[in-house]
C-alpha cells in the first residue's frame, strides 16, 4: 500500500535535527536553545517513536507500507527492528537529560548528530535499494565517529580514528559489491534482485565474492570477528548516552546485512554463504565470550559481550529458514534493548564513581539500590535466565538450530546445542560475577560522598528491565511484530 | 580494453604504487591527486566528447556529474587532507616494512593480480574489464594504510582505495552521485578533524604515540 509514513519516519527526525543546527549561527538563538536542548532531542526521538507506532497496526494487519520512489518499505520483516531502534533512542534521550554534561560538540551539533544517527538506523531498516543502503552505511560511519569523538575522554581520539579507518575501508567493500551488482544487472532494488540476479547468477564465484564483500563490509561496522578491532576501544571511550544510542546499531546493520545477502544465498546453489555467515558468527561467539571473561573494565567487558551477542544473532540468521529469521530478529531486538539497559546502568556507575574498573568498585548496592536491581534484571536477561526475555530469545535460537540440524543427525545436533549452552553458561558466569564485583561485597570507598542517581538515569533502564519481564512472560508481544517475507 | 583507458588505469596504478613508498605526507597527497586525476580523466573525456557531439541536456547533466566526481576526488579530498597537514605536520617517515621487503610484497601483489587477470580473463564480463586494475589499486592502497604510522598518510591510503572504485562509481545512477560525494568529503573532514584534535592533545602524529600517552 502506498504510504508516506515510512518517509515521514525519516523526515521527522531530520527536520528536528536541521532545526537544532539552525540555531548554531545565531547567538541569541543558541542561548535560547541551551535551555531546551535536552527537550528538543526528546521531541525528535519521541516524534519518531510515535510515527513508528502509528505504522505498527497496519503491519499487524498484514499490510505493506511503501514509499516506492525512495524504495522505503515497512512490514513485519522490519517492524520489530524499527520499533526497537525508536524505543532505544527515545529512552536514551531521556537518560541523556542528566548524563550528558557537555563534550567537544556544542549541544545543537550533538543533537543534530544523534538525530542523524537515528535517521541512518531507520533508513537502513526501511530502505530496499542498494545505493540508499550504502548511503546510510557511509553516513552512519561519519556520524558515529563524530559522536565517539564528542567525548572528552583521553581514549576518544584514538578510538574514533581506529573506528573511522576500519569502518571506512569496510564500507568500500559494500560500495564495490553494490556497484558491481548495479553495473551487471542495471538494477539496485533488492526486492527485484530477490527474483533473480541475472548475469551474476551465471557466475557462482562472483556471487560468493559479492556476498563476502557485504559480510566483510557490514561485519566491520557491526564489530564481528575478525573485524572487531574498534569495538573494545570505542565502548570505554564514548559517553554513557552515546553508548546507549549505539545499542541500536546492531539492529539496523545485522538486519540490513541479512537483507543484502539473502538474494545471493538464493542465487547460489550451495551453502557457501551460510558457511561464511556461520564461520564469522561462531568465531564472534567464542572470541567474545572468552575475552569478556577476563576483563576488569566493565565497558570492555560489555564490548566483548556485544561481540558474542552479534555472533548469536548472525548464527540464527545464517540458517536462512523462517524460524531462523524469527529467532534472529527476536535475539537482535531483545539483545539490543537489554544491552542498553546494562550499559545505561554501568554508565550511571561510571558517572557517579568516575571509574570503569570493577576491582576498584564494590558494595554499591547500598548506595544505588534501584540501579543494582535494574542491572541484575537486565544482566540475567542477557545471560538467558528464565523467565526473562533473554531466555526466550535463546530458546528460540536453539529451536531454530535444532530444527535445521536434526535432519542431519542427532549427534551433530546434540554437540552443537551443547556447545551453545556451554558458551551461554560462560557468559552467564561473567555477567553475574560483574554484578557481584560492582554491587555486592565491601564498599571500597566508604568515605566517598556520592549523590543519588537522578530519576532520568534510572527510569529508562528500569523500563527496559520491565520489558525483560513482560516479554519473558508474554513473548507474543514481540513475536507478533515479526513476520517472514 | 581501449588503449587510452589502459594508459589511464596504468598511470593511476603507478601513482598508487609510488604512494606506497613515498616519504613525506605532501608527496603522498600529491600522488593521491595524480591517481584520482588519471583514473577519472578518460571518463571525463568521454562525457565531454558526448557533450560536444550531442549537445543535449542529458549529456550536459552527465558531464557535470562526472566533472564534479572527478574534481572532488582529484582536488577537494586532497585539499582537505593538505589542510590537515598544514594544521599539523608534514611528517617524513618510512613504511613500517622496509623498502626491500616492501618491494617484494608489492611485486608479489602485482604478480598475483596479473596471474588472476590472465586466469579469469575470459570470465570477467565486459562491463568489469577494469576490475583487475581496481583490485590492484585497492590492495596497494590497503597495504599503504597498514604500513604507515602517520594518520594523514593512512587517510590518503583510504582515499586512494576509494578512488580505485572510480571506474565503477562513474556508472552509478545520477541521483545518488551527490550523496556519495558529500559523504566521502564528510568522512575526510571527520578524519582530518580527529587527527588535528589528537595532534593537539598528544603532540604527536604517530597513532602508536596516542596509545602510549593514555
Amino acid at each position: 500500500m502506498y504510504s508516506l509514513l515510512p518517509l515521514l519516519c525519516l523526515v521527522a527526525p531530520t527536520f528536528v535535527a536541521v532545526l537544532c543546527l539552525f540555531t548554531l549561527p545565531f547567538d541569541f538563538l543558541e542561548s535560547f536553545y541551551s535551555r531546551i536542548e535536552k527537550e528538543s532531542l526528546i521531541l525528535g526521538t519521541g516524534l519518531t517513536l510515535v510515527i513508528v507506532m502509528a505504522m505498527v497496526p497496519d503491519a499487524l494487519a498484514g499490510m505493506v507500507l511503501e514509499t516506492p520512489l525512495l524504495a522505503l518499505r515497512f512490514d513485519l520483516t522490519n517492524a520489530a527492528g524499527l520499533l526497537g531502534v525508536a524505543v532505544i533512542f527515545f529512552l536514551t534521550s531521556i537518560y541523556n537529560i542528566k548524563s550528558e554534561t557537555g563534550g567537544r560538540l556544542k549541544p545543537s551539533m550533538y543533537n543534530f548528530f544523534v538525530l542523524l544517527f537515528q535517521v541512518c538506523m531507520l533508513g537502513l531498516l526501511l530502505s530496499f535499494d542498494l545505493f540508499y543502503i550504502f548511503v546510510f552505511v557511509e553516513l552512519t560511519i561519519g556520524v558515529s565517529i563524530v559522536l565517539v569523538a564528542h567525548s572528552r575522554n583521553r581514549l576518544a581520539s584514538e578510538s574514533s580514528y581506529k573506528y573511522l579507518i576500519i569502518t571506512a575501508i569496510s564500507a568500500l567493500f559494500v560500495l564495490f559489491a553494490v556497484l558491481v551488482v548495479y553495473v551487471l544487472t542495471g538494477n539496485s532494488n533488492l526486492l527485484a534482485l530477490e527474483g533473480g540476479l541475472g548475469v551474476i547468477q551465471e557466475n557462482p564465484q562472483l556471487v560468493a565474492l559479492l556476498a563476502a564483500c557485504f559480510i566483510i563490509g557490514l561485519g566491520a561496522d557491526i564489530g564481528l570477528v575478525p573485524f572487531h578491532g574498534w569495538v573494545p576501544d570505542v565502548f570505554p571511550a564514548s559517553t554513557p548516552a552515546v553508548n546507549g544510542f549505539f545499542c541500536a546499531e546492531p539492529i539496523a546493520f545485522i538486519l540490513a546485512l541479512y537483507k543484502l545477502v539473502k538474494p545471493f544465498h538464493h542465487a547460489l546453489d550451495s551453502n557457501l554463504i551460510m558457511v561464511m555467515y556461520l564461520g564469522v558468527g561462531a568465531a564472534s561467539i567464542l572470541f567474545g565470550a572468552l575475552m569478556a571473561f577476563s576483563q576488569r573494565d566493565f565497558m570492555r567487558m560489555m564490548a566483548y559481550t556485544s561481540i558474542e551477542g552479534f555472533g548469536h544473532m548472525l548464527l540464527a540468521l545464517s540458517l536462512f529458514t523462517p524460524l531462523g529469521f524469527v529467532a534472529g530478529t527476536v535475539y537482535i531486538v531483545n539483545g539490543a534493548l537489554m544491552k542498553m539497559g546494562v550499559l545505561l546502568c554501568l554508565g550511571s556507575v561510571s558517572i557517579m564513581y568516575g571509574t570503569n574498573d570493577m576491582d576498584a568498585l564494590g558494595g554499591l548496592v547500598r548506595r544505588m539500590r534501584k540501579v543494582a536491581l535494574i542491572y541484575v534484571v537486565c544482566v540475567l536477561s542477557v545471560a538467558g535466565v528464565p523467565p526473562l526475555s533473554g531466555f526466550y530469545s535463546k530458546w528460540l535460537l536453539l529451536s531454530a538450530v535444532n530444527e535445521y540440524l536434526l535432519p542431519h543427525g542427532t549427534m551433530v545436533t546434540v554437540l552443537v546445542l551443547g556447545a551453545f549452552v556451554s558458551v551461554s553458561m560462560v557468559s552467564a558466569v561473567y555477567l553475574i560475577r560483574s554484578f557481584q564485583w560492582i554491587f555486592l561485597g565491601r564498599d571500597r570507598d566508604e568515605q566517598k560522598i556520592v549523590s543519588r542517581v537522578p530519576w532520568a538515569m534510572w527510569l529508562p533502564p528500569a523500563l527496559v528491565a520491565l520489558l525483560a519481564v513482560l516479554i519473558g512472560l508474554q513473548p507474543w508481544l514481540l513475536l507478533n511484530l515479526i513476520g517472514v517475507s | 580494453m581501449e588503449t587510452i583507458v589502459f594508459i589511464a588505469l596504468l598511470t593511476s596504478t603507478v601513482a598508487t604504487l609510488l604512494g606506497v613508498f613515498s616519504k613525506s605526507t605532501k608527496q603522498t597527497i600529491a600522488l593521491m591527486a595524480l591517481q584520482a586525476a588519471a583514473i577519472g580523466f578518460v571518463e571525463l573525456m568521454y562525457v565531454l566528447v558526448n557533450l560536444v557531439l550531442g549537445l543535449h541536456m542529458e549529456a550536459l547533466v552527465k558531464f557535470i556529474a562526472s566533472f564534479v566526481e572527478w574534481f572532488s576526488a582529484a582536488a577537494i579530498s586532497p585539499l582537505i587532507i593538505y589542510w590537515g597537514m598544514v594544521r599539523t605536520a608534514d611528517t617524513v617517515d618510512k613504511p613500517l616494512i622496509d623498502v626491500r621487503r616492501g618491494s617484494l610484497i608489492v611485486a608479489a601483489i602485482v604478480l598475483i593480480h596479473l596471474g588472476l587477470w590472465v586466469y579469469y580473463y575470459q570470465v570477467i564480463p565486459k562491463q568489469l574489464e577494469a576490475l583487475p586494475f581496481i583490485s590492484l589499486m585497492f590492495t596497494l592502497s590497503v597495504y599503504l594504510m597498514v604500513t604507515r604510522r602517520d594518520p594523514l598518510k593512512v587517510l590518503v591510503g583510504l582515499n586512494m582505495a576509494e578512488n580505485a572504485l572510480f571506474p565503477l562509481l562513474a556508472r552509478s545512477p545520477m541521483v545518488v552521485v551527490p550523496f556519495l560525494l558529500v559523504l566521502m568529503i564528510f568522512v575526510n573532514i571527520v578524519g582530518v578533524f580527529i587527527v588535528m584534535e589528537s595532534h593537539r592533545d598528544y603532540g604527536s602524529m604517530e597513532i602508536s604515540d596516542w596509545r602510549l600517552s593514555r
